[in-house]
């Protein structure tokens, strides 16, 4: 249901074996038939797919049409009369199909890991003699090792085609192919190669047989033997809704059902293939207490006591300022929660953070500024129906790739038309692009965004104007936001871009003719140096064209991790309550601590980068670890390993020892989000129920009961029986954070917020935003070099996922072949990374998509890399930029 | 021997005549464009094409003038012509002839037809085998373009109608006008399922014309003489003009023939094709290319034409017709086609793909006596599962050779399999199969 009111659809009346369906006008007869409880077979129907009427399995008799008609294809009109299950011609056409299919099928359903969940299988026991006819050689096709993934048998197939259909019309990938004709036709890899692609297990779910299946569970199970968990996935922000599968307390695979979850049923290869990552072999047992150079096992009582006793001998000694905390954003909401409360409640310190520093509080920030609320103003549903998505440094399909299949399908699908500002290039490749779909496209370097953002706004405003009422209302803010962009020079912005006056002039009048305009706004942005302001003025010119306030509008940042808005919303950020209301506010202080019963410091506390500063010099003696790894993640120019080395005490609450964690001095075991309840925000602000799909490994808890467990040992009990009881506290501090049904319900921006940003608040860092950053001096020799996310992994922690390191284990430098060639550099070479900061040597790949001059390097395993980059902290919102860097490459 | 006035045949069969520009004018080419575009307005051009009662040539016999008027008239955006020029169907070599000796008059043909539904792009979908056709139809575009008949402001008359010649990989399915379209759009060749048609949503999703090769080349003569003229020729009122009929097959003069709609089978493969080859008696004939189904010695007086063919039990489809003289097997006939059939079968829908490799092992068995009592009937029942249920008319066409051959000559297959009761112990031997 999208936000904004549609027209109600006219509706059509028909008969169905005997039962009269009201349906909307241009519903399939399959569809209407479904509706009303009549089961029409099918293979190659899929409600996401265009109709292809392959099979044949659907046919169905309608009155007045003079043959069988496939029900999957035909539309529904008044009046009509359909036959299925009580027609004899239909019964008999269903069996001969079903007889034709089964004709070379190899019935090895004993061996087929489909067998109990086979469409085929069901069908026949419906509707074929027990005996075939079918006496000739059954086909044989050879036997195909399709990838390490995905295991084809392709004896079973049925040829509906749904893999292919689903593989380009929802993925947009194309990797897959009928090869061969007649009888002889069979899937394979598009070329003559390993299927080489997203790996998002879409064909293996789609396939009705069991053609496609995933080698990750191959003979290990029987589908009556698995018992499920509908959860959510716990790698980025877009929060699918997956059900784990597992078998004696051991995960067996992943699935997603076509209705359910924000996912609509889709899944991307980290969420298909990446749930390994619970059951790795290295996850940490016991807690373990560092006995000089090694670390000892020990028992929960021993380790808790240790922190405990540290923890309160510090505060006694230093006060609770000498301690500081720091919490992943893969952590659910309850963690979140109890550990902020912990922090402030019982330490009493403002000193935490969380990985919502690294980029998404740019974001948030910006939202919650103009508009009054930390969350989208759309949906998902919005994006997949609106007129016009700008897309601004996002990486979609890498970084979210579900929000990328809503893009893919609002433009595919609806006509939407499609802006993109990118630091890629079209160019066909293995894993989609989006902007190969762009309308238009501005194609920049990742330090380049601010050029293009700031063109698009002088374009727009300057040959569209701003909207009347804001003309009318907010004349000195219009005023003083035109004469900004009159400021800048057309000559400077073409320069800076490559891009010309009419270029921009074009996605203008695409712009403005949007009536549902989103702009998502991606890493590449939030993560880098100017993306607050490049926030703030996206939202300026949304406030500008008088669209900010329309349903179906907004701005949109997208979290990379799976709880990063969560995160914010817990407070879990130092100037940041539960609710997202500032550390200064003083009645939200007060009310918040008069839940809690206790009092809730009132410094800021200071954010990540201060407390590395405070860490170094000393004045912070403690640090509390939260499945985060700062030391792996942060660049060495940023201090890191000097701030770790003076703690009296790090904890690090971990899955596996990280490098933070071997530098720790108490290191807790917990729960991975397969083994524990709670919920998850995802990025568009949809809290949604994580559950518990088998026991911890070793002695592993959840977060929540370590804090509860040391606030009991520090003498101030803050005791919960069970998440749930968690979930009830923060539903009374919070009454609108709940787990919200199928669709979410988007925020609307706050019309006093509104009007106090337009009525002089914006003043404050207008200059800053609108000055054109001053362009890096550009060497011909040097690349740019920016750590990114790769579509098969996620931070660190699916670098332990088996089935995401078969696809991609090792770091490769990527850069455009052309300038691979300039350099004499080709596929798999390697090569040095010089700066003034060090040297590093790398392996080239090559891939179309990526500009020249830059080169791009997956962030998961950058741990050299990390010494070459550059690293400045955000004025505003303090966020630690440290994604760039620039470099000289020479060949080997 | 009646001797017929030729239409489309007439310049090539000028002796020396090499279908150059210059000898299409001399003989009056281009004629007709010039007179539609001075005269005529699209909407007269379709109606003197519905007068004319001119059906497409290429197999269902469709009124052309009615095809082209559905072509939604304010459509905005393009419109497309394709010219299906694939003839893959056996038996069947008109279109070649009429590319290769004279292709200004398919080019002239289309042009008119761009003007009369509104497009301005042209196809030409050519059977990747003809290589020689696709080299004569570049160059005579080129001609026509330097003549300014095929371009930019055409004749002066600022319109604009450019025309293609796109080669095909070699499958018989993308004579199938949906498989052709999306053939040209670089998929796989593979019909779509109908509705919607190609008229409203052909190529590209936007209303396109098929019109085979044959049709194409009649436009100008219709437009020159008349639709009444034309209407006049050949049996009216349902089967208008003339038609070049091809004749192989178990005769003494094989070859492309054109005459008017209507003369008899007889006259047809006795006068013009001068008879048997061998002078034995004719056991059996295909009239209107592979998908048609046979007809015996008793049908010789049926006139070619597209309702006497269908109420005989066949079809006049593509005009292709292959003569079966007495001693040939009828089975193995069946099994010749049916072989054809299995090989081009597309694969999309399940009938016709799994149907075809069913029948074709069958057939097979059966003619190497190794057949199974209740073979026939288990044939009959295949067929009648396919025809009818799958997605394009390759269903209908693969069962034609199939049930027909088991009608009339059904003591053959008996025969064949009574011979394999004897010859084989039961149970005892799995035929042999070999994709």
């Amino acid at each position: 249901m999208a936000t904004t009111q549609e027209t109600k659809p006219d509706l059509v009346t028909l008969t169905i074996d005997g039962k009269s369906a009201r349906v909307p006008k241009g519903t399939l007869v399959i569809e209407a038939a479904r509706q009303v409880g009549v089961m029409v077979p099918h293979f190659c129907y899929h409600p996401k797919l265009t109709p292809d009427a392959n099979c044949r399995m659907c046919l169905v008799e309608i009155e007045k049409m003079p043959r069988l008609q496939t029900s999957c294809s035909t539309p529904v009109a008044e009046g009509m009369v359909v036959k299925s299950a009580k027609s004899d011609q239909v019964e008999a056409a269903r069996k001969s199909v079903l007889d034709f299919i089964l004709a070379n099928h190899p019935l090895d359903c004993p061996v087929c890991d489909q067998g109990g969940r086979c469409d085929l299988q069901d069908f026949s026991h419906e509707y074929t003699a027990t005996k075939s006819q079918f006496q000739e050689l059954k086909r044989v096709f050879q036997k195909e090792y399709f990838s390490p993934l995905i295991e084809t048998q392709m004896n079973r197939c049925v040829q509906c085609l749904r893999c292919v259909r689903y593989c380009d019309q929802v993925m947009d990938v194309k990797a897959l192919a009928p090869v061969g004709r007649g009888t002889l036709t069979e899937i394979k890899a598009f070329g003559t190669h390993e299927l080489d692609c997203e790996f998002c297990g879409g064909c293996v779910q789609i396939c009705p047989v069991g053609a496609i299946t995933s080698r990750m569970s191959m003979y290990e199970f029987r589908p009556w033997m698995l018992k499920r968990a509908d959860s959510i996935c716990g790698y980025c922000g877009d929060g699918c809704q997956i059900t784990y599968q597992t078998k004696n307390n051991s995960l067996i695979e992943v699935s997603s059902t076509h209705g359910s979850g924000r996912n609509n049923g889709d899944l991307c290869a980290r969420g298909y293939f990446g749930y390994h990552v619970s059951e790795h072999p290295e996850r940490i047992q016991t807690p373990l207490i560092r006995q000089g150079e090694t670390f000892q096992p020990a028992i929960w009582e021993e380790a808790l006591e240790q922190v405990g006793q540290t923890l309160l001998a510090i505060k006694q000694q230093h006060g609770p300022d000498a301690i500081a905390g720091l919490i992943t954003g893969r952590c659910t909401n309850e963690d979140l929660y109890v550990f902020q409360k912990f922090m402030r409640g019982v330490v009493g310190t403002n000193q935490i953070d969380s990985s919502v520093r690294y980029g998404h509080l740019n974001g948030v920030r910006a939202l919650q500024r103009v508009q009054g609320t930390h969350r989208w103003t759309v949906s998902f549903d919005d994006i997949v129906e609106a007129d016009v998505l700008l897309l601004v440094g996002t990486n979609v399909t890498e970084t979210n790739p579900i929000t990328g299949l809503k893009i893919k399908e609002a433009v595919k699908r609806k006509g939407a038309k499609l802006i993109t500002i990118e630091a890629l290039q079209p160019a066909v490749g293995t894993i989609s692009n989006i902007v190969n779909l762009a309308h238009h496209h501005f194609g920049v370097r990742a330090d380049g965004f601010q050029g293009a953002v700031l063109a698009l706004m002088k374009s727009v405003l300057e040959t569209r104007g701003m909207a009347e009422d804001v003309k009318a209302s907010a004349t000195a803010y219009g005023n003083d936001l035109m004469a900004q962009l009159s400021g800048l020079a057309w000559s400077r912005l073409e320069n800076r871009t490559g891009y010309s006056l009419s270029d921009y002039g074009h996605a203008a009048s695409t712009f403005c003719q949007g009536k549902k305009v989103v702009i998502l706004v991606g890493q590449d942005v939030l993560r880098a140096s100017g993306g607050y302001g490049m926030t703030m003025n996206l939202l300026d010119l949304l406030l500008l064209t008088g669209k900010l306030s329309n349903p179906g509008c907004g701005v949109a940042p997208l979290a990379e991790e799976n709880n990063d808005q969560g995160a914010f919303e817990m407070g879990a950020v130092s100037d940041v309550l539960p609710g997202g209301f500032s550390i200064d506010h003083a009645e939200s202080r007060t009310a918040v601590s008069k839940h809690w019963g206790r009092s809730i410091p009132d410094s800021s506390g200071g954010a990540l980068p201060q407390f590395l500063e405070r860490m170094q010099s000393g004045a912070i003696k403690a640090l509390l670890v939260v499945g985060e790894n700062p030391l792996g993640s942060l660049p060495p120019v940023s201090g890191i390993e000097q701030a770790l080395e003076g703690l009296q005490l790090l904890v690090c609450q971990e899955l596996f020892m990280t490098e933070t964690a071997r530098k720790a001095h108490v290191v807790l075991p917990v729960c991975s989000s397969a083994e524990k309840e709670g919920t998850f925000t995802n990025t568009e602000g949809h809290v949604q129920a994580v559950r518990k799909a088998v026991e911890p490994v070793g002695d592993g808890r959840p977060d929540w009961e370590i804090f509860s467990a040391l606030s009991i040992i520090m003498g101030d009990s803050m005791e919960y029986g069970d998440v749930k009881e968690i979930g009830k506290e923060i539903r009374n501090v919070l009454p609108g954070i709940r787990p919200l049904g199928p669709t979410p319900i988007p925020s609307k921006p706050d019309a006093m917020v509104v009007c106090g940003y337009v009525g002089g608040e914006y003043r404050r860092d207008l200059d800053s935003r609108y000055r054109l950053i001053d362009e890096q001096p550009d060497f011909s020799d040097e690349l740019l070099v920016s750590l990114r996310q790769s579509l098969f992994h996620s931070g660190k922690f699916s670098l332990k996922a088996d089935g995401l390191l078969k696809v991609e284990s090792e770091g490769k430098l990527y850069v455009h072949p052309d300038e691979a060639a300039r350099r004499n550099i080709g596929e798999g070479d390697q090569v040095d990374l010089c700066n003034d900061r060090g040297t590093i040597r790398a392996k080239v790949g090559l891939r179309e998509r990526i500009p020249m001059g830059m080169a791009v390097f997956p962030e998961h395993f950058d741990q050299e890399m990390r010494g070459l980059l550059s690293y400045a902290v955000d004025p505003e919102t303090q966020v630690p930029y440290y994604k760039l860097a620039q470099a000289r490459i020479v060949k080997v | 021997m009646a001797q017929y006035e030729k239409i489309l045949l007439k310049n090539m069969e000028q002796p020396g005549y090499s279908g150059s520009l210059k000898e299409y004018e001399q003989a009056g080419g281009y004629q007709a464009l010039k007179k539609v575009l001075k005269d005529f307005s699209p909407d007269a051009v379709i109606d003197a094409v519905k007068k004319s009662g001119l059906r497409g040539r290429g197999g269902a016999g469709f009124p052309t003038g009615v095809k082209w008027g559905f072509i939604p008239k304010d459509h905005p955006g393009p419109k497309y012509l394709c010219c299906n020029a694939d003839e893959s169907e056996p038996g069947t070599f008109k279109d070649r002839q009429l590319m290769e000796r004279d292709p200004h008059q398919m080019l002239e043909g289309m042009v008119i037809t761009c003007f009369a539904i509104g497009a301005e792009t042209a196809y030409i979908y050519i059977r990747g085998e003809f290589r020689l056709g696709a080299q004569i139809l570049w160059r005579a575009l080129d001609e026509a373009k330097a003549a300014g008949y095929v371009g930019e402001n055409l004749l002066g008359s600022g319109k604009t109608i450019n025309i293609y010649v796109h080669q095909g990989a070699g499958a018989y399915i993308c004579g199938e006008e949906t498989a052709l379209l999306e053939s040209l759009e670089g998929k796989r060749g593979m019909p779509r399922f109908k509705p919607p048609f190609p008229a409203t949503h052909g190529l590209y999703q936007k209303p396109t014309v098929v019109n085979n090769v044959e049709t194409m080349a009649n436009i100008p003569h219709i437009i020159n003489n008349g639709a009444e003229w034309f209407a006049s020729i050949g049996s009216p009122p349902k089967s208008t003009g003339t038609r070049v009929f091809c004749l192989s097959g178990h005769v003494k003069r094989p070859g492309n023939y054109e005459v008017p709609m209507g003369i008899p089978f007889r006259e047809f493969i006795y006068d013009l094709g001068g008879g048997m080859r061998s002078d034995k008696p004719l056991k059996g004939f295909i009239p209107g290319g592979a998908s048609a189904p046979f007809l015996k010695p008793e049908h010789l007086d049926v006139k070619m034409d597209f309702e006497s063919v269908a109420l005989a039990g066949s079809m006049l489809g593509s005009g292709g017709v292959t003569v079966m003289e007495e001693g040939t097997s009828m089975v193995w006939a069946a099994l010749r086609l049916m072989e054809f059939f299995y090989h081009e079968s597309c694969g999309k829908c399940t009938p016709c793909r799994e149907g075809s490799s069913w029948l074709v092992q069958t057939l097979q068995r059966i003619w190497q006596k190794k057949g199974r009592q209740g073979d026939i009937e288990l044939l009959e029942e295949l067929c009648g599962n396919i025809a009818g249920r799958t997605v394009c008319a390759f269903g209908e066409a693969e069962v034609g050779p199939v049930l027909s051959t088991i009608k009339h000559w059904r003591h053959e297959y008996e025969a064949l399999i009574q011979e394999a009761q004897v010859a084989l112990p039961p149970n005892k031997e799995l035929p042999v199969f070999s994709h």
